[in-house]
């Protein structure tokens, strides 16, 4: 009795040979639906592929063939908005959309839908898109971006999507959709919950609201439950209809007629308004969440079997026999032979090769099939413009490094003209730190615009335009907000080459300004010391420049390896350092630098070195560190030089990741002393990779300590770097370091403090 | 119940009947339907004052000018590939699809039940006499696998190469099917020649298609417009079978549409590129046949199906030598020309 699978597949020739079908919930006929019987009877087709794709995926996942058993049974009426939207709408889709997926692959000849799925099933590495990384509903062909949409992250980049349509045309940079397009993004009715869901809603609102073009369509599948938690009645109208700015429409999503109709209505609508739409599509959900839901548990039998009746495979029967296009028997000879075709189509995918060896699974982290070649670099008369005069008489003088970056950013802007910078404040005000100063009125509101305050709205519309030929240059005004959104880069941006062998990137540069040292201002929140959250995800390049020149020639190679490469760049601005001039005694003006050439570039993960003694000669004490952490061992490595006379070598890592660690243990060579300075909390930060990194590759070992900031949050006023590394603290350790230790046992030689 | 063996029936194209076929239907006249097949065929030809297709396939001899002329060689060729189709045990096996190259698509229309006898004669005859008076271009071959039959990029870029070279000489030359391992090539003397006189030579490569015209590219634009006006969209039907065309598209018994149908056949199918390789592919894929079927007559699609499994690395067959030990020990391609050799005399 609790095989589901098998009643509701045995139900659909019984019930339609014995004529006992539904009752329809809505009224559209054929002839309203714009529906030619042939396209209804290709419809019903589509929905018995993905019908029959779930059932074998249970069977074969009970013989421990196949790895994905989340279905689309219930959900087979979007296999008309799989006719609706076009092949140039991009769609983001979630894991119910097999119907969508397989009619949408009908509007290009020669592709095989049911073969590719099923290569899906046995995570096959001639899987088309993600090559068995996942099973994801995705093709470049079908312009279907993959993702797991699991937790509605998949929406902010929509909308980010469907806003760079028009600006893409606007500001004539190549783009994948044209000026027509709209953006699909589907989830289901529980899913509409998230944070991200309901954020991705909010901005689309308050973008529409604004007049601001944005052709997209928010497609919620409301099946009523999410795994086992009932929707509350009415719950999704009630709480979408009244959007400012976005048009609801509502369809009988088990009737592929009014589907069709209302589809057509809302696309059109979002088509030629160039406005938001939620398109609510009322379904139900078949043989429960998963292969592994037992229904039983949370639904009485009675409740089960009566949305087992309104199977949307028999309404369209019933839709089928009420217009004399086929009879029963020939209703269920069809739904036979779509059986035996995904069945021999399942055994030959069967055979076909698995991803097994980790190095082809990590090969696809940073792929990019579509690389490009870097504009060249203006000509001095277009950048002297572009600059103005005061800007341009700024180059030539020794300046802060937030400075030094609006500089460079100016440069960035003129030099790729498909760059936009986006963020909260960034654009009349230029930023709390004034970085994106002038840019706005310099370059225009398309390319410079302040967004709403969202941060998870800012790095999806990143994403979403990065998929639409931007290299997007999005503006985190402080770290700890990044914590807020992260998972738009972890889960979507950095996950999108890999679960598509890079044939779709989101290549971008997200500034975020951020860690702490600012003088007794702000608090934990603006001054938050993690950067442990950025770099276990695989692939992405975190930039943490200590110079304003460094940070000038490194956000060059930043843009360079997004827009050639399709990388996801992350670039930390320490703001203590923003404005900071001298180093060692006030005036000396250490820290300034002038404006670099514009051909001068610090490729990713070239690291800096600075050395008290000649090259070449071995330093008594090597100090690696990066960003605050090098300003402040700079200050200690000038007091152990002139006042202990030791020879020190610094090392400024500028990149946090990728570390070519190798090069790194070459640099401290024959140094037998290695003080790590790292700004961040001392759990679970780069330090503890760096040692862990020396300890495996330096034999023999030198001494090595560490000095990081406390496991504690950062607090206001006086105290605010009580418990971070600073020229006291990192002169304390050195000299520590320094002392004699030849009689201590090797298995000592690693401390932390 | 066994199973019955799935198949995908493969159709030929124009090259297929050559002096080694000749007399090919002789022997198929056992079977009452191709007997009665070939009394209907031979007295609509009688009654249009043209040879009749025993007549050309009883000859003594072949006659290149005369057996390979569109309107002789069309319905001469279907008529054989009607006699191997029939001949089919459909007691043991299932046809899931029907495809086919080039004219071959007109083949498959009729055996899929789209085309009654009537009309697949209509078509086929139509079609193969719109070059009587003057053909329009011609077709040559080249290939673009090496000898193991894998896909070489180098004469690919070679082909593309001599292609937009042909261009800038003042010919009109345009991919025309894509055959496997083989670039056909459709186009006008001009570009033609150039391609004949200056694509590097392989063996007997470049070859040129005797009394093909350019079919499957733009120079067949009016031919097509020809097309509709003189064959009317009442003969298509819904397919039996599911066809798969020129594209690669499924069209399916229950949800074609005539109109469509019509409209690509005439339209499409003749002024745009055909790719057989993505319908065969297509066939695998989506159909996961146990054997592919190739009407004769002849074979000379063999190679080329079989570059299409390479290609796929289909059933472990990674090579022209997986083909032949493939063939050899449990044949996943059965041409059936080469088995009905034997009925020539």
């Amino acid at each position: 009795m609790f095989n589901r699978a098998e009643v509701i597949d045995q139900n659909f020739s019984r019930f339609v040979r014995e004529g006992k079908l539904p009752a329809e919930r809505s009224s559209t006929g054929l002839a309203q639906s714009g529906l030619r019987p042939a396209d209804l009877m290709d419809l019903f087709e589509s929905q018995m592929i993905s019908r029959h794709l779930d059932l074998i995926a249970r069977v074969l996942k009970n013989e421990n063939l196949c790895y994905y058993t989340i279905g689309s049974s219930g959900h087979e009426g979007n296999a008309a908005l799989g006719k609706v939207f076009r092949l140039t709408d991009m769609a983001f889709l979630h894991y119910r959309s097999g119907g969508f997926m397989i009619q949408r692959a009908k509007q290009v000849p020669g592709t095989t839908p049911v073969y590719d799925t099923m290569l899906s099933f046995f995570a096959s590495t001639e899987e088309p898109i993600a090559g068995g990384r996942h099973k994801v509903f995705g093709s470049l062909p079908l312009l279907v971006p993959p993702q797991t949409s699991t937790i509605a992250s998949h929406l902010p980049k929509a909308v980010g999507a469907a806003l760079s349509i028009h600006r893409a045309h606007a500001m004539g940079i190549e783009s994948v959709m044209p000026a027509d397009a709209v953006v699909d993004c589907t989830f289901g009715d529980a899913s509409a919950n998230h944070s991200t869901a309901i954020g991705a809603i909010n901005m689309a609102s308050w973008v529409g609201y604004q007049n601001i073009p944005l052709p997209l369509v928010f497609t919620c599948e409301d099946n009523g439950i999410g795994i086992s938690v009932a929707t509350p009645d009415q719950w999704v109208e009630r709480n979408f209809s009244g959007r400012p700015a976005i048009k609801y429409y509502a369809a009988d999503g088990l009737s592929l007629l009014d589907t069709y109709k209302v589809g057509e209505e809302a696309v059109r609508y979002a088509r030629e308004r160039r406005k938001p739409v939620f398109l609510h599509v009322k379904t139900v959900r078949l043989m429960g969440h998963a292969g592994s839901d037992m229904e039983n548990s949370y639904r009485s039998f009675p409740q089960i079997e009566e949305v087992e009746f309104q199977d949307p495979l028999l309404h369209s029967a019933r839709l089928v026999l009420e217009n004399g296009l086929a009879s029963p028997e020939e209703l269920v000879n069809m739904y036979e032979q779509v059986r035996e075709r995904v069945r021999h189509v399942a055994a030959a995918a069967m055979e076909r090769p698995q991803l097994s060896d980790p190095a082809e699974v990590r090969s696809t982290i940073t792929a990019c099939v579509h690389k490009r070649k870097a504009p060249p670099i203006p000509s001095e008369a277009d950048r002297q413009a572009a600059f103005g005069g005061s800007d341009w008489a700024k180059t030539k003088i020794p300046l802060h490094m937030a400075k030094l970056i609006n500089l460079g950013l100016h440069d960035i802007l003129l030099r790729y003209k498909n760059t936009v910078i986006f963020g909260e404040d960034v654009a009349q005000k230029g930023g709390v730190y004034n970085v994106t100063d002038g840019l706005f009125k310099k370059f225009g509101a398309k390319r410079v615009f302040n967004s709403l305050l969202d941060e998870q709205s800012i790095l999806g519309t990143g994403i979403g335009m990065a998929h639409n030929g931007f290299v997007p240059i999005p503006e985190i005004q402080f770290l700890a907000y990044f914590h807020n959104a992260e998972d738009q880069i972890r889960g979507e941006a950095a996950t999108l080459p890999f679960f598509s062998q890079g044939q779709f990137t989101n290549p971008m540069v997200l500034r975020i300004a951020g860690l702490a040292y600012q003088k007794g201002f702000g608090g934990h929140f603006h001054n938050d010391n993690s950067l442990a959250v950025l770099r276990d995800i695989p692939g992405i390049i975190i930039a943490v420049p200590s110079t304003g020149a460094d940070a000038v020639k490194m956000m060059r190679s930043c843009v360079r390896e997004a827009y050639e490469n399709g990388r996801v760049v992350v670039f930390i601005e320490p703001i203590a350092l923003y404005m900071t001039r001298d180093l060692n005694v006030e005036g000396d003006k250490v820290w300034c630098a002038e404006y670099p050439a514009p051909e001068d570039e610090i490729p990713v993960g070239e690291f800096g070195v600075h050395r008290s003694g000649a090259a070449g000669e071995v330093a008594d004490l090597t100090i690696l560190t990066y960003g605050n952490g090098y300003y402040y061992s700079r200050q200690a490595s000038e007091v152990l030089v002139k006042e202990h006379g030791k020879k020190v070598k610094v090392i400024d890592l500028r990149w946090i990741a990728p570390i070519d660690m190798d090069k790194v243990a070459k640099e401290i060579g024959s140094s037998r002393r290695v003080l790590v300075v790292e700004e961040c909390r001392k759990t679970g930060s780069l330090s503890e990779y760096l040692v862990s990194a020396l300890v495996e590759r330096m034999d023999p070992l030198p001494r090595i300590k560490v000095v990081a900031a406390d496991d504690c949050f950062i607090p206001l006023g006086r105290a605010a770097a009580a418990g971070l590394p600073k020229k006291e603290e990192i002169l304390a350790g050195a000299l520590e370091l320094l002392r004699d230790h030849s009689k201590a046992p090797a298995r000592k030689q690693v401390e932390t403090v | 119940m066994t199973k019955k063996n799935r198949i995908v029936v493969i159709c030929p194209g124009r090259g297929s009947y050559t002096s080694e076929t000749l007399g090919y239907l002789k022997q198929c006249r056992d079977n009452p339907v191709v007997a009665d097949f070939l009394a209907d065929i031979d007295q609509r030809r009688a009654q249009l004052g043209e040879p009749t297709i025993s007549e050309l396939d009883n000859a003594t001899n072949f006659s290149p000018s005369r057996h390979t002329r569109g309107e002789n060689a069309s319905t001469l060729i279907y008529a054989c590939s009607f006699a191997d189709f029939a001949s089919i045990d459909l007691e043991k096996n299932e046809i899931v699809a029907i495809t086919g190259n080039s004219m071959g698509w007109y083949l498959a229309l009729g055996f899929a039940g789209s085309l009654d006898w009537a009309g697949a004669f209509e078509l086929i005859n139509t079609m193969g006499s719109m070059m009587k008076d003057k053909i329009i271009g011609g077709q040559l071959i080249y290939p673009v696998v090496d000898g193991d039959w894998r896909f070489s990029p180098e004469l690919q870029q070679t082909v593309s190469r001599a292609i937009d070279d042909a261009r800038a000489a003042g010919g009109q030359v345009h991919p025309s099917i894509h055959l496997g391992g083989y670039a056909v090539i459709g186009g006008d003397s001009v570009g033609l020649n150039y391609l004949m006189k200056n694509l590097p030579k392989l063996e007997h490569y470049p070859l040129q298609l005797i009394n093909h015209a350019a079919f499957h590219t733009p120079l067949l634009r009016e031919t097509s417009e020809r097309a509709f006006a003189s064959i009317p969209g009442s003969i298509f039907h819904r397919p039996r079978v599911p066809m798969i065309d020129g594209r690669g598209q499924i069209w399916q018994p229950w949800s074609t549409d005539v109109n469509d149908l019509y409209d690509y056949t005439l339209g499409h199918q003749v002024h745009e590129i055909y790719d057989f390789t993505r319908a065969v592919t297509v066939a695998l894929k989506e159909f996961a046949p146990d054997q592919l079927y190739l009407l004769g007559p002849g074979n000379s699609l063999g190679g080329a199906i079989g570059q299409v499994l390479v290609a796929n690395q289909w059933q472990g067959i990674k090579s022209k030598a997986d083909f032949s030990a493939v063939q050899k020990s449990r044949p996943f391609l059965v041409s059936m020309g080469l088995r009905n050799s034997s009925r020539t005399p």
